[in-house]
C-alpha cells in the first residue's frame, strides 16, 4: 500500500546574511493513510519547514516529497491539505461561519451547499451559537476551534497543524486535544501534527517522529503503545508517563 | 459606561463659547478696528450675508476631491502592482519618496504653464500632494496582511486575484482609510494654495483677495470653512478606519 505521505531525502536550506543554514537534513518519513503522527522536537528544528515542504509551500533542496504517490505539488492542486497555524490566523473582518467558508469560496465549493457545510462544521466543535460572532468577541479557544474547522472545511485527506495549541491556557489546551480526537475518529484524516510538548504528542498521535537541531532531522520514530479512544484519565496512568519517558529519553539522546 | 456623544461635545462646546466671549469683549473693550480684528459677531454676519461663499467653496471641495479620488484611485492601483512586483517596488519606490520631497509650491508655476488657469493644475496639485500618503499607507496596508493566512491561501490553490481581493485589500482597509484621513486635509491645502497662484475663483482666491483688500471678516469667514471641511473629512475617514478594525487595535500610519 502506498503511504500517504512519503518523504526521503528530504533536504531544505535557508539562504541568510553570512551562511546557508541547513533546516532539514537527509529527512526520511512514512505517514500513513489516516494516521496521527506527532512531529516533536525543541524550536527551531525544522518541524513547520517540514509541514511547509508536505504542502508544496516550501521546496526542498534535495529529496523526494511524495503524497499518496503523486508529487506535493500535484496534491496541493487537488487540495489535500488544511493548514491549522499556532495562531488562529482568522480574518478579522469575516464572522466566525465566514472565516470557514473563505476556503469554500477558493476551492470552488457548491455555493448553494457552503453555508450548511459550515453549520454543521461549527455545530460539531460546539460553537451554533457564536457563528456570527467576530474573532475578536471569540475566546482563544474558540477562535482556535475555529481554525480547525476552517481547515476541515473542505473535507481535505490530510490536516496539517503547527503547534495549533501551544498558545492556549492548560484547561483549554486539554479540551481541544479530545475534540482533535474525536474530530479524528470521526473524519478519518491523516494528521501530522507539530508540538514541542511532550505528553501532547504521546496522548494525540499513533507515531511520535522525534526531531533535533542544526541540522533539522528526525532522529527516532517511536510508536505510542497506548490504547486508542484515549480519555483524559488517561494522562495520570503509569502506562502514558512510561511513553512519555521514552519520547524524552529519544529527545535527548 | 459609554458617554453619550452630547456629553462629550460639552466641554469642547463650554469652552468654545468661553473663548468666543473673551473675543467678542476684547475687540469691544479695546474698540479695535475690524481690518485687525473683526469681533465674532462680525464675522458670523459676514457668513450670513457673504455672497458666492457657496460657489467658491463648492468650486474648492471639487478640486479637492477630484483630486483626491484621481490620487487614490492611481495610488492604490500602483501599491497592488507594487506588492505584486519586486521589480516595481524597487524601481518606483525612490521616485515616490522623491515625489514626496519636492515642494508643491514649486510646481504649480509649471502646472499652469501647461494647463491653464483652469481648474485642471487644482486638481492635479490636490493629486499630487495627496499621492504620498495614499500610496504608503495602501502599500503597508496590503504588506500587513498575516502570514500564515497567506500560506492558507496558497496550500489551498488560491489565485494571486483571490488573495489580493479576499485577504490583502481588505487587510489593508484600515491603512487605506488612515491614509485618506491625512490625503483628505491635504487634498484642501493643495487645491486652496493652487487657487492662491493663479484663480478668480475658489476658496484660496477667496482668502489672498479678503486679505488684499484687508476685509479681515471674510478672510476669517474663509478660513472657519476651510477648517470646518477639513474636520469632516477627518471625521469621515476617522470613522470609516475605526469601522473597518473589527475590534482590533489601530494602526500608525506614514505621514
Amino acid at each position: 500500500m502506498t503511504p500517504c505521505v512519503r518523504l526521503q531525502d528530504v533536504s531544505v536550506s535557508f539562504r541568510t546574511s553570512d551562511q546557508p543554514v541547513q533546516a532539514l537534513a537527509n529527512v526520511n518519513l512514512e505517514i500513513g493513510e489516516g494516521e496521527f503522527v506527532a512531529l516533536l522536537g525543541p524550536t527551531g528544528c525544522g518541524k513547520s519547514t517540514l509541514l511547509r515542504v508536505v504542502s508544496d509551500l516550501e521546496h526542498p533542496a534535495t529529496g523526494v516529497v511524495e503524497v499518496r504517490g503523486r508529487p506535493a505539488a500535484a496534491a496541493r492542486q487537488a487540495n489535500e491539505f488544511g493548514f491549522v497555524f499556532q495562531e488562529p490566523a482568522l480574518l478579522p473582518w469575516r464572522s466566525a461561519i465566514d472565516n470557514v467558508m473563505l476556503p469554500l469560496e477558493v476551492v470552488n465549493y457548491p455555493a448553494g451547499e457552503r453555508r450548511a457545510r459550515c453549520e454543521r462544521l461549527l455545530e460539531m466543535v460546539g460553537l451554533t451559537k457564536f457563528m456570527n460572532r467576530y474573532p475578536h468577541e471569540l475566546s482563544g479557544g474558540m477562535k482556535q476551534r475555529v481554525a480547525i474547522v476552517r481547515a476541515l472545511a473542505w473535507n481535505p485527506s490530510i490536516l496539517l497543524m503547527d503547534e495549533p495549541f501551544s498558545a492556549l491556557d492548560e484547561l483549554t489546551k486539554a479540551e481541544l486535544q479530545d475534540e482533535l480526537l474525536r474530530i479524528w475518529a470521526r473524519e478519518r484524516k491523516t494528521i501530522v501534527f507539530v508540538t514541542h510538548n511532550l505528553s501532547e504528542a504521546v496522548y494525540l498521535a499513533d507515531r511520535v517522529a522525534v526531531m533535533s537541531a542544526h541540522p533539522g532531522r528526525i532522529v527516532a520514530t517511536l510508536s505510542v503503545e497506548l490504547p486508542r479512544a484515549r480519555e483524559p484519565g488517561l494522562r495520570e496512568t503509569l502506562e502514558f508517563l512510561q511513553q512519555v519517558k521514552r519520547a524524552r529519553e529519544a529527545l535527548t539522546r | 459606561m459609554k458617554e453619550s456623544l452630547l456629553q462629550r461635545l460639552i466641554p469642547p462646546a463650554l469652552i468654545l463659547c468661553a473663548v468666543l466671549g473673551v473675543w467678542e469683549m476684547l475687540v469691544r473693550g479695546l474698540d479695535l478696528p475690524p481690518w485687525l480684528l473683526p469681533a465674532p459677531s462680525a464675522i458670523a454676519v459676514r457668513f450670513v450675508k457673504a455672497t458666492n461663499l457657496l460657489y467658491h467653496t463648492g468650486l474648492t471641495v471639487l478640486e479637492a476631491l477630484a483630486g483626491f479620488a484621481a490620487s487614490a484611485v492611481i495610488g492604490i492601483t500602483l501599491s497592488g502592482l507594487i506588492v505584486h512586483s519586486r521589480f516595481l517596488e524597487r524601481g518606483v519606490f525612490p521616485y515616490i519618496i522623491v515625489s514626496n520631497a519636492i515642494p508643491i509650491i514649486a510646481i504649480i508655476p509649471l502646472l499652469t504653464i501647461w494647463f491653464g488657469f483652469g481648474i485642471a493644475p487644482k486638481i492635479m496639485i490636490a493629486a499630487i500632494i495627496t499621492f504620498f500618503p495614499i500610496v504608503t499607507n495602501t502599500t503597508r496596508g496590503l504588506k500587513s496582511a498575516d502570514r500564515r493566512i497567506l500560506d492558507f491561501m496558497r496550500s489551498i490553490n488560491a489565485t494571486r486575484r483571490e488573495i489580493f481581493f479576499k485577504v490583502q485589500l481588505p487587510s489593508a482597509l484600515p491603512y487605506i482609510f488612515a491614509g485618506f484621513k491625512i490625503a483628505a486635509s491635504l487634498s484642501l491645502v493643495g487645491a486652496v494654495v493652487a487657487e492662491f497662484y493663479s484663480s478668480d475663483r475658489g476658496l484660496g482666491y477667496l482668502v489672498i483677495t479678503s486679505a488684499t483688500q484687508l476685509r479681515t471678516d471674510l478672510l476669517f469667514v474663509s478660513i472657519i470653512v476651510l477648517a470646518t471641511l477639513g474636520v469632516l473629512l477627518f471625521a469621515l475617514f476617522g470613522h470609516l478606519e475605526r469601522m473597518s478594525l473589527r475590534g482590533e487595535a489601530a494602526i500608525e500610519v506614514n505621514r
